[in-house]
């Protein structure tokens, strides 16, 4: 048990000390200069977890997700998103966001308890919504550069400025402090239930895209954006990318007349 | 003769009023495009298993080939490599990615649980251009945020990207298409969207 707890720690400390290394060189993704430069790394271990996921995670949440009834499926996803809610609490505050602070944790406090130990959302309704935030958004709203795209073995995709909310997810977690013969089959669960919930989006991904890897790197990119700007990005920056990267202005559109 | 006068006058104030009552880019003509756009998928998700997949394709056709400026999204989407392609390379292009843009709506929305789509605001940008923000309702899950950036041209507005959610299609797109072209050449890249247009079609379990 305490083998286990450590190696989780050995794990995190060598994840931070990559974080340190990663958002040491932070520039900002997607337009200026190389939005991914650790992109031969990043490759390898989308290669890993794709091939893990098409082998094994995916055929058994489509099962799951067949055979399992909604209300279930709810239930669970409830449960898990509960137990980690009080990261979200946590950098929410961190972040100054006092009232939004208050309302997460009241979220967990009602539904952890009317709400069953949290399978049931009674908050939401209560005018209590669910809000997105990790320790990443966290050191953004402090002014420290969200890093390098990374892609974990494993985890999947992240910035170098948010992994270390891998440490304040876990410790924030109650299902940390739960034995290992607990813990296994739950986090399993977890896994399976989560990856069910993804189906819709990969199955997006995999029809759109020419190039997976590019096309999960920008959208997962422009989604940390979006949520660090809590929905509401400038809108200034969406017509950036008619500015011309040669300084052509898209403004002639040489719109063909349409028959 | 001044009975004439007064009669162009009047003439002309009517004119200039009539005019600028129906002022050619105004902000309700961006909106009436969008909701034009919304009320062709709605038909479409509502009929969609009668229709099949050509069915929607060939319904959306229309509207999205004259509401959406395909010439300017390609040039965009191919940033610094469109100059290195010749005109017959650039409008073969352009044509395809028309085909593939209605190929992924045909094949996205094809059933329909209850949705609907709510227009929210509008918001001004540089050069004239407008974002209509709106929100796709589904009463199985949490609302879509969807932004049109539009572009006026020539008296009518065009859809020039679609944001989902905080994520830029035609950023998307640029990044992906950038990597085939800089890896394996124009070719490949024309190559593969004619393979995902067969795809689409072919996947779509309803054709």
């Amino acid at each position: 048990m305490l083998l286990t707890r450590l190696n989780h720690l050995i794990k995190i400390f060598l994840i931070l000390i990559c974080f340190g290394l990663v958002s040491g060189c932070a520039t900002t993704q997607t337009t200026a200069g190389d939005p991914d430069p650790l992109e031969p790394v990043n490759r390898a271990s989308y290669s890993f977890n794709d091939t893990l996921d098409v082998y094994l995670l995916k055929p058994v949440a489509e099962t799951y997700a067949e055979y399992t009834p909604e209300l279930v499926r709810d239930g669970l996803t409830n449960f898990f998103d509960n137990l980690a809610y009080l990261n979200v609490v946590l950098n929410s505050l961190l972040q100054g966001k006092i009232d939004q602070g208050l309302s997460d944790a009241t979220r967990f406090i009602f539904n952890s308890t009317i709400g069953l130990a949290g399978l049931v959302d009674v908050a939401t309704p209560m005018g209590l919504p669910e809000h997105e935030e990790d320790f990443g958004q966290t050191l953004e709203a402090w002014g420290i550069n969200e890093g390098l795209y990374v892609v974990l073995p494993l985890h999947g995709s992240d910035t170098g400025g948010n992994l270390p909310n891998l440490a304040t997810s876990f410790f924030l977690n109650p299902l940390t402090y739960v034995t290992g013969v607990v813990l296994f089959p739950l986090s399993a669960v977890n896994i399976i239930n989560k990856r069910a919930n993804l189906l819709e989006a990969t199955n997006i991904r995999d029809e759109a895209a020419v190039d997976p890897y590019s096309f999960t790197r920008e959208a997962y990119l422009q989604r940390r954006q979006y949520l660090i700007y809590d929905s509401n990005p400038p809108v200034e920056g969406y017509d950036d990318i008619f500015e011309g990267e040669d300084g052509t202005a898209g403004e002639e559109s040489g719109v063909l007349k349409i028959e | 003769m001044r009975a004439l006068t007064i009669s162009i006058k009047h003439f002309i104030a009517v004119f200039l009023l009539f005019y600028s009552a129906c002022s050619p880019a105004g902000e309700a003509d961006a909106v009436a495009v969008v909701e034009e756009l919304h009320a062709a998928l709605l038909n479409v998700m509502q009929q969609a298993e009668p229709l099949g997949f050509q069915g929607r394709y060939d319904t959306l056709a229309p509207v999205i080939q004259s509401r959406f400026d395909t010439p300017l999204i390609a040039k965009v989407i191919l940033s610094r490599y469109w100059d290195e392609l010749d005109e017959q390379q650039q409008n073969r292009f352009i044509e395809l990615f028309k085909r593939l843009s209605i190929a992924t709506y045909a094949s996205r929305f094809d059933d329909y649980s209850g949705e609907s789509f709510k227009t929210i605001s509008v918001e001004e940008l540089k050069k004239g251009r407008q974002l209509v923000k709106t929100e796709l309702i589904s009463p199985k899950s949490k609302p879509v945020r969807l932004e049109y950036l539009m572009h006026p041209n020539e008296g009518n507005w065009y859809i020039i990207s679609v944001i989902a959610d905080g994520v830029n299609d035609l950023s998307l797109k640029r990044a992906e298409y950038a990597v085939i072209i800089n890896d394996k050449g124009f070719d490949n890249l024309v190559g593969e969207l004619e393979k995902k247009i067969q795809e689409l079609g072919d996947s779509s379990p309803k054709s």
